[in-house]
C-alpha cells in the first residue's frame, strides 16, 4: 500500500480502488510522511551494573556490554532512574515495568494501565494489530495490561505470530467466523440489557457483569476491526525464522527481534512489548550453560558472573543486531530506527538483590537528538520518562503512573 | 410480605449488634489480658524480641495481627520452653485477634478457569477433547486458578470464542463425520537409516531388540500406511508378545508426531500412552487415543534389561498394529440424543457400520499389504509421466510413500539429456493447492533438485509462463511444500528441474516424493446428521434444555430470550437446524452465567450444586446430580468417588504442588543418564494417584508427610530401587521401613520439580515445604541483602558454607532458620529425586554431546543431610519425617488453609481461619473428613 497511509485506507474503506486514483496523483507532489512506532523491551531480569554502565560518564565504548553496539549515535543510556514502591518486590516488579504501579507483590496488589496499552490507543488504530505482545517465555502475562490491570497475555509461540502477522487466512470462512461470532456479542448485548432493566429472575445482579461488559464491548470492537482489515491482503513474506536446538533460547530471541522488525516494516503494528524471562530450567549460550535465574544471584562472586555475562552479552547481540537491522532500512530520507523508538530497561537494578533502583534503561531511535549516556544527578521516576515518551506521541496526559514532573529527557 | 420480613430482620440485627459490641468489649479486655499475660514478657518495649512490640500493637484500633494468629494457632508461640496458655484461653486470644481484623473484601465473582470452561463445555457437548492449550493461562502469579483476583480479558473471552467453535464443530460438525475405517499395518518407516540396528523383522512383523529411551523425541519408528484423516478418537491396537527371558515388562510407548526422516530437526512428539508387554504370547493391546491430521503414530520400545544391549532374540516383538476410527460411542452419535432429545435424526452418506458394533479382535486377521499405501494424486484419480527413468528406479517410486525409494533420470546405458521434468495428470480437475517434494535421502546426493519451474497447461503441449518457480533444500529430507499462489485445476501440471546437484558433473534428476496438494478432506466419505425440523419451537425447546444445563437453573422464557433470538434468526437465515442451535448453544456458553461464577440459579440448593460441581469436576452439574436429593455430606461423598473428581486433584497437584512447571525443568542427561521419557511421564502420575487414594480413601492427613506405600509401577519402582514390580500399571506398592519413599516430600516429582534440572537447591527445595507443607510463607528477602544462590561448583561441602552464611545475618537467619533446613534432608535425593551418597559434578565431554549410560560426571563429596530445625536436630530425612509428623496439627491446618483457597479463590480471613481450626481433629484429622468439612462450611457456612 505504498503512497497510501493507514488513515486515508481507513477513511475510504471498501472504495479505495477508487480512490486509489487521486491518492496516488496527490503522493507524487507531496513529501511522505511515515508511521512513528514504538517498541519496549524487558530484559526481566536486568543486566549486571558494572558491565553496563559506561565507566567514562559519556563514552559507552567504556562500557562492556555496550561498546560494540554500532548505532551508538542514535541511542541513549539512562542512569539513575528508578520505579518507587518496590522494596520488596520480587519478581513481581515486572508487572509494574510499564505500569508504575507501587508493591505489586501485595495481597490485593491491582495493575494499572501499561504504557504500551495507552500508547496502543492513540497509535494502534491504523494498523491491522493495535499492538503485539511478545515473550519468550509461556506464562501468560508479561508487560501489557489494560486500562482495569488485568494482564493480556504475551504470545511466545514464534510461527504462530508468524502467521498471525504474515500467514494466508481462508478469507471466506474467516468472514462468516467474524459474522457469526458479532451474532453472538448481539445475544450477550441482549442479555445483558434485559439484566439492567430487571427483567433477569431473581436475585441477578448486575454488578456481577461489570467487567464482563467491558469485556464484551471490547471484543465487539475487535471484531470489527479484525472484519476491516479481512479487506486488506496480509504482506507476503517468507517464514525465515531461525531453529537452533543447541541455542534454543538466544533463537527464540533473535526470532522476536525478527518478527518485530518485520512487523514494524510491513507496518503490521505501531507497538510492541516483548517481555524476557525465563525463571525456571537452565539455557545454554555460547560459551556458558545455567539457570539464567540462579545465576542472576551472583553475590560478586566471579565464578557466577563469568556465565551471567555471557548469556547478557548474547541478549546485547540479538538487540544490537535487531537495533542495526532497523537502522539498514530505508524510509525516505531516514531508516525505520529514525522512525521507531526503541526502549530497552529492566524491572531490575539489580537482580541479585532483587532490588529496582537505578534501573538500566536505553532509549534508541526515534531521532530524537541522543547524548550516548546520561546520567542523572539525582535519582528520577522511570514514570517520568514513561512520561515523556507518551507526549512525544501525542498523548496528552497529565502524569502517568508514579510520574512526578515533566521531563525534557529526550529532545528533537 | 417481603418489606415486613426486612424490617423484622433489620431490627433482629440490630439487637445482636448491640449485644455484640458489649461481647466484644470484654472480649477484648479479656484477650488483652491474656496476651499481657503470655506474651509481653518477651514482646513489649524497645527490646521487644524480634521487634515485636504487642503491647504496642495490641493498642492499636485497627491492625493486621495474622502473623501473631498464626504463630498462637500454631503453638509456635509463645515458645517450647515458656508456660503454654490453656486451651480455653488460646481460643480466647485467637477469637479476639480474629474479631478486630479488619474485614477483607474479596470479589464476590470470579470468572471460571480455562480448565473448568473446557471441561464443562466438553460434559454438555459430550465430547472429550483438551483444548487448555489454546487458551491463555490468566492465573499472573497466583496459586490458583480459582483466585478471585484474577479477571476476565479481551484475550480470554476472545478465545473461549474460538475454542467454543472449535468444540462445537467437533461434536456436531456441518460437513459430517468422516466414517470410520480400520487400518492394519506392519510396515514400518524409521526415522534414521542407521537407527535399523534397533529393529529386525521378526515372524510376520518387528522385534524391537536394542531399546533405549532417552530422547525418544528424536528418533523414532512409524507406522506407515495410516494416516489419522481428522482430529477424532482412535482405537490402535498392538498384536505384542514379549521375547526372551527376563523379569521385566518390555514398554512399548506409543507417540504421536509428524514423520520425518534423517531430520536432525524434528517436531516434538506427543507420548500417547504406555503398553506393558509381559506375556510370551500374541495378545491384542488397545489404546484409545486421540490424533490430528498431519500425525503418524510412532513406537518406542523400552526395558532395561534390554537397555542398550544388542541382543537380537530379546525384545518386544509387534506383529502388527490396527488403527479405527474416527470413533463414535455409538451411530448416531448419543450426544444428538442428549442434546436434541426426541427430535427425528437424517442422516446422509456412506455409513453402513450398524448401530453401536465394535470390530472383534480377531489374532487370526490377515495382514494388510504393505502397498496399502496411496498417494494424494492417486487418490484424485491421478497419473504421473516422467521425461526419462532408470530400470528399478521408475516414476511409481515417488508415489509409495516412502522418500527412500525414487524417480531417478536415466543414466544407464546412456544418460538422458536434459530438460527432465515430471508430468501429473489430474483427469477430474480437482482444485490443486501446491505440490510436496522430499528428496531422495539415504542416497549421495545426486540428482537432487535445487531448481525448479511449475506449469499448468489443459492439453499437455502449451504451458506458457511458469505458475511457480523457486529453490529447494538439497540436505533437508522432509518434505518441501510448493504451493502455488492460486490453486489450479488444469488437467496438467509440469514440474520441470532447472538445475539439480551431481558430484560429477553430469545431468541428473532424482526425487524422493512428488505429490499433490489437495484437500484429501473433500475426499473422505462422510455421513451428515441433521435435525429434521424447522421449529423454531423446536429449536427453543432444545436451547432451553441445553441453557439449563449450562447454567445449572430453571429458566423463564424471558431470560432465554436473547438465546432464543440468536438461533431462531439463524434458522431463518440459513435453515439448517443444528447450525442454528450451535449458535444458540455458542451464545449460552460465552455468556455472564455461564463464565461468572457463582452464576444465577433458581434455588440456593441448585446454586450449592454448581459450586461443588465446579469444586470437585472443573465442570456443570449433570442431570443426576442436578435432580440428587443426596444430603450434602453424602453428595460430597459420592462426587469424590466419581472419576470426575480425579480432574481436582490433577488441579491440585498443579497448582497447590506447583506439578504444573513440570516440563519447565529437563534433568541434565550428563548428570542423570537414567532419566527418560518414561519416568517423565509417570513421575508426576505418582503423586497425582496417591493424593487421589489420600482423599478418597480417608486416610489421615499425616500421611501428606510420611507413610509406607506409594503408587508405583515397574519405571517408577526402578527409579527408587523397589524389586519385584512387573509392569506398567500404577499400583499401592507396601515400603520396608528402611525405604525414605511415601509421602509427598520424598516423591521423584516434588524432588525434581524443586530444581533446576542440574543442581538441587536446599533453599528451594526448603522454600516449597514451607509454603506448601508447613504453611510458613515465604517472603522475599529484605533490601540490601546480597542474595546468594548456593551451587555444589566442584566441592560440595562449601555448598554448605555457603548456605551457613545465612546464620551470620540475622535479617537472612530469621527466615531462613525455618526454610534451609528442609532442604539439607532433601540433598540426599538428586535432580531427579533419585537417592544418593555422593553429589555428582559433570565433567566436560569431547564434541558434540553424545549420550551414553554412564554419563559424564564423576563423584565427589559425601551428602549431609542433618540439620537443626526449632532448636531439634535430624540427621537425615528419615529424623526429619519423624520431627514433623510431631506437628500434626500445622499439617493439618495448613493443607485446611490450602484446600479453602483453592475451593473459594481468596485465603481464609482469621475468623474462617477459627473455623478451620475448630475442624481438625487433633490425633486423627482425617484426609477425606477435611475436605468434606472445608466444602460444607464454604458452602453453607456450617462447621461440624
Amino acid at each position: 500500500m505504498s503512497g497510501t497511509t493507514r488513515r486515508e485506507f481507513l477513511k475510504f474503506g471498501a472504495a479505495l480502488p477508487l480512490a486509489m486514483h487521486s491518492l496516488s496523483l496527490r503522493a507524487a507532489t507531496k513529501p511522505k510522511s511515515f508511521p512513528r512506532r514504538i517498541m519496549f523491551i524487558c530484559n526481566s531480569l536486568g543486566f549486571y551494573k558494572p558491565y553496563f554502565f559506561p565507566k567514562t560518564r559519556g563514552d559507552l565504548s567504556t562500557s562492556q556490554y555496550l561498546r560494540d553496539l554500532t548505532t551508538k549515535d542514535k541511542l541513549t543510556v539512562f542512569e539513575n532512574l528508578y520505579h518507587p514502591g518496590m522494596e520488596t518486590s520480587n519478581h513481581d516488579s515486572e508487572k509494574s515495568f510499564l505500569t508504575g504501579a507501587p508493591r505489586p507483590e501485595a495481597p490485593n496488589f491491582v495493575n494499572s494501565i501499561s504504557l504500551d496499552q495507552m500508547l496502543a490507543q492513540e497509535m494502534g488504530g491504523e494498523t491491522r494489530f493495535q499492538f503485539l505482545p511478545l515473550s519468550i517465555y509461556n506464562r501468560g502475562w508479561g508487560c501489557s495490561w489494560n486500562n482495569r490491570g488485568v494482564a493480556i497475555p504475551p504470545l511466545h509461540d514464534e510461527t504462530l505470530v508468524f502467521n498471525k502477522l504474515f500467514g494466508d487466512e481462508d478469507l471466506t470462512a474467516k468472514r462468516r467466523q467474524i459474522e457469526n461470532d458479532q451474532h453472538v456479542i448481539e445475544c450477550l448485548k441482549h442479555d445483558m440489557r434485559k439484566l439492567e432493566y430487571g427483567v433477569a429472575s431473581e436475585g441477578a445482579d448486575a454488578s456481577r457483569i461489570e467487567s464482563y461488559r467491558t469485556v464484551v464491548t471490547e471484543l465487539e470492537k475487535q471484531l470489527e476491526h479484525e472484519a476491516f482489515w479481512l479487506n486488506a491482503k496480509k504482506p507476503d513474506l517468507p517464514n525465515t525464522l531461525s531453529k537452533d536446538p543447541e541455542y534454543a533460547f538466544s533463537a527464540k530471541i533473535k526470532n522476536m527481534l525478527e518478527l518485530s522488525k518485520l512487523a514494524f516494516q510491513t507496518d503490521s503494528t505501531r507497538v510492541i512489548t516483548f517481555s524476557m524471562d525465563w525463571i525456571y530450567g537452565a539455557i545454554k549460550v555460547p560459551g556458558a550453560t545455567g539457570g539464567w535465574h540462579t545465576l542472576s544471584h551472583h553475590g560478586e562472586k566471579q565464578d557466577k558472573l563469568g556465565p551471567l555475562s555471557r548469556i547478557e552479552m548474547d541478549i546485547i547481540k540479538h538487540l544490537n543486531q535487531f537495533l542495526t537491522e532497523l537502522d539498514a532500512i530505508k524510509e525516505g530520507d531516514g531508516t525505520l530506527l529514525d522512525h521507531t523508538t526503541v526502549v530497552i530497561g529492566s524491572n531490575f537494578g539489580d537482580a541479585s538483590n532483587h532490588t529496582c533502583n537505578n534501573l538500566p534503561t536505553i532509549v534508541a531511535g526515534g531521532s530524537y537528538r541522543h547524548q550516548a549516556h546520561t546520567v542523572l544527578e539525582k535519582p528520577m521516576r522511570l514514570c517520568n520518562l514513561w512520561l515523556e515518551l507518551l507526549h512525544k506521541h501525542n498523548v496528552d496526559v497529565g502524569a502517568f503512573g508514579s510520574s512526578d514532573r515533566e521531563t525534557r529527557l529526550l529532545s528533537t | 410480605m417481603r418489606a415486613t420480613r426486612l424490617i423484622i430482620g433489620l431490627i433482629a440485627v440490630a439487637l445482636i449488634e448491640n449485644v455484640e459490641v458489649h461481647q466484644r468489649s470484654l472480649l477484648a479486655n479479656e484477650a488483652k489480658a491474656l496476651f499481657a499475660k503470655h506474651c509481653f514478657g518477651c514482646h513489649e518495649g524497645q527490646t521487644a524480641e524480634g521487634q515485636l512490640d504487642l503491647a504496642k500493637l495490641l493498642d492499636q484500633s485497627e491492625f493486621d495481627a495474622t502473623q501473631v494468629f498464626e504463630n498462637v494457632a500454631t503453638g509456635k508461640m509463645p515458645p517450647a520452653n515458656a508456660d503454654q496458655p490453656p486451651a480455653e484461653e488460646q481460643q480466647k486470644m485467637l477469637a479476639w485477634l480474629a474479631d478486630q481484623q479488619p474485614k477483607s473484601k474479596p470479589n464476590v465473582y470470579r470468572r471460571i478457569s480455562r480448565h473448568e470452561f473446557v471441561h464443562s463445555v466438553n460434559d454438555l457437548l459430550g465430547t472429550k477433547l483438551d483444548l487448555t492449550g489454546q487458551i491463555p493461562e490468566d492465573r499472573g502469579t497466583r496459586t490458583f486458578d480459582s483466585d478471585r483476583r484474577i479477571q476476565l480479558s479481551r484475550e480470554m473471552l476472545g478465545s473461549y470464542f474460538a475454542v467454543a467453535d472449535v468444540l462445537l464443530e467437533h461434536a456436531l460438525p456441518d460437513d459430517g463425520f468422516v466414517d470410520e475405517r480400520t487400518w492394519v499395518t506392519n510396515k514400518l518407516k524409521d526415522s534414521h537409516e542407521t537407527y535399523n540396528i534397533y529393529v529386525r523383522d521378526f515372524k510376520e512383523g518387528v522385534l524391537f531388540s536394542w531399546t533405549r529411551a532417552n530422547n525418544g523425541n528424536s528418533y523414532s519408528f512409524f507406522y506407515d500406511n495410516f494416516d489419522p484423516p481428522v482430529a477424532g478418537w482412535y482405537e490402535l491396537t498392538f498384536d505384542a508378545a514379549k521375547v526372551g527371558e527376563f523379569a521385566e515388562d518390555v514398554s512399548i510407548q506409543v507417540h504421536a508426531g509428524k514423520y520425518y526422516y534423517a531430520d536432525d530437526r524434528p517436531q516434538p512428539q506427543r507420548l500417547l500412552d504406555v503398553i506393558s508387554v509381559g506375556n510370551h504370547q500374541l495378545e491384542p493391546k488397545t489404546i484409545r487415543v486421540f490424533l490430528r491430521p498431519g500425525e503418524n503414530v510412532s513406537v518406542h520400545c523400552y526395558c532395561r534389561h534390554n537397555f542398550r544391549n544388542r541382543n537380537p532374540q530379546q525384545g518386544a516383538y509387534i506383529r502388527q498394529m490396527k488403527a479405527r476410527g474416527p470413533l463414535q460411542d455409538q451411530w448416531p452419535p448419543s450426544r444428538y440424543a442428549m442434546l436434541f432429545g426426541e427430535l427425528p435424526v437424517e442422516m446422509k452418506g456412506h455409513r453402513t457400520r450398524e448401530h453401536g458394533t465394535v470390530t472383534k479382535l480377531n489374532n487370526a486377521e490377515s495382514i494388510a499389504p504393505s502397498s496399502g499405501y496411496q498417494s494424494n494424486l492417486q487418490k484424485i484419480g491421478g497419473s504421473l509421466f516422467v521425461s526419462s527413468f532408470q530400470q528399478g528406479m521408475e516414476k511409481a517410486k515417488m508415489q509409495d510413500g516412502s522418500n527412500r525409494t525414487f524417480w531417478h533420470t536415466r543414466f544407464e546405458p546412456t544418460l538422458a539429456k536434459p530438460p527432465h521434468y515430471v508430468i501429473l495428470e489430474n483427469p477430474y480437475r480437482h482444485a490443486i493447492k501446491g505440490l510436496f517434494y522430499a528428496t531422495w535421502s539415504g542416497g549421495n546426493g545426486n540428482g537432487q533438485i535445487e531448481k525448479y519451474e511449475v506449469y499448468s497447461s489443459d492439453d499437455g503441449k502449451h504451458w506458457g509462463e511458469p505458475i511457480v518457480s523457486g529453490d529447494l533444500e538439497t540436505r533437508l529430507a522432509n518434505e518441501q511444500p510448493i504451493p502455488f499462489p492460486t490453486a489450479t485445476n488444469s488437467r496438467f501440471i509440469k514440474f520441470l528441474v532447472t538445475q539439480s546437484f551431481s558430484l560429477d558433473g553430469r545431468s541428473l534428476a532424482s526425487i524422493g516424493k512428488l505429490d499433490v496438494m489437495v484437500s484429501v478432506d473433500e475426499l473422505l466419505p462422510r455421513t451428515t446428521v441433521s435435525i429434521k425440523s424447522k421449529h423454531s419451537e423446536n429449536l427453543k425447546h432444545v436451547i432451553r434444555r441445553f441453557a439449563e444445563r449450562a447454567f445449572s437453573s430453571n429458566l423463564t422464557d424471558a431470560e432465554l430470550e436473547p438465546y432464543f433470538d440468536v438461533a431462531t434468526r439463524a434458522l431463518q437465515r440459513d435453515g439448517n437446524f443444528v447450525q442454528a442451535a450451535k449458535v444458540g448453544f455458542k451464545a449460552v456458553i460465552c455468556s455472564h452465567r455461564f463464565l461468572i461464577a457463582p452464576g444465577e440459579h433458581t434455588t440456593e440448593l441448585l446454586a450449592q450444586k454448581a459450586t461443588l460441581a465446579r469444586i470437585l469436576w472443573l465442570s456443570v452439574p449433570d442431570d443426576k446430580l442436578r435432580e440428587s436429593r443426596t444430603p450434602l455430606r453424602a453428595q460430597i461423598a459420592w462426587m469424590i468417588e466419581d472419576q470426575r473428581s480425579d480432574r481436582m486433584f490433577e488441579s491440585l497437584c498443579n497448582q497447590w504442588l506447583n506439578l504444573r512447571s513440570w516440563n519447565n525443568v529437563s534433568p541434565s542427561l550428563k548428570l542423570y543418564p537414567q532419566y527418560d521419557d518414561l519416568l517423565d511421564h509417570y513421575l508426576p502420575l505418582e503423586t497425582r494417584a496417591y493424593l487421589a487414594h489420600l482423599i478418597r480413601e480417608n486416610e489421615p492427613v499425616s500421611s501428606l508427610i510420611d507413610s509406607d506405600y506409594s503408587f508405583l509401577n515397574q519405571r517408577l519402582a526402578q527409579h527408587y530401587g523397589v524389586e519385584h514390580i512387573t509392569g506398567q500399571h500404577l499400583r499401592k506398592v507396601s515400603f520396608s521401613p528402611d525405604v525414605p519413599r511415601g509421602g509427598l516430600l520424598t516423591m521423584g516429582s516434588v524432588l525434581k520439580v524443586t530444581t533446576d534440572g542440574v543442581d538441587t537447591s536446599p533453599i528451594l527445595r526448603g522454600a516449597w515445604i514451607s509454603k506448601n507443607i508447613m504453611g510458613t510463607p515465604v517472603s522475599p528477602p529484605p533490601e540490601s541483602v546480597k542474595a546468594i544462590e548456593p551451587e555444589h561448583g566442584t566441592d560440595a561441602a562449601t555448598l554448605r558454607e555457603q548456605i551457613e552464611q545465612h546464620k551470620s545475618n540475622d535479617a537472612c537467619y530469621a527466615c531462613h532458620k525455618s526454610i534451609d533446613p528442609y532442604g539439607f534432608a532433601l540433598e540426599s535425593f538428586d535432580s531427579t529425586g533419585q537417592w544418593r551418597d555422593r553429589y555428582r559434578v559433570a565433567t566436560p565431554h569431547r564434541g558434540t554431546f553424545q549420550f551414553r549410560l554412564s554419563g559424564y560426571y564423576r563423584l565427589t563429596s559425601d551428602v549431609d543431610a542433618s540439620g537443626e530445625i526449632h532448636e531439634q536436630t535430624f540427621s537425615d530425612i528419615f529424623g526429619l519425617k519423624k520431627l514433623l509428623l510431631t506437628d500434626n496439627l500445622k499439617i493439618a491446618y495448613n493443607f485446611a488453609k490450602i484446600f479453602f483457597e483453592y475451593v473459594n479463590g481468596h485465603e481464609p480471613d482469621l475468623k474462617q481461619r477459627m473455623a478451620l481450626l475448630a475442624m481438625i481433629a487433633p490425633n486423627d484429622c482425617r484426609m477425606k473428613d477435611l475436605v468434606t468439612d472445608v466444602l460444607v462450611y464454604s458452602l453453607s457456612g456450617d462447621v461440624k
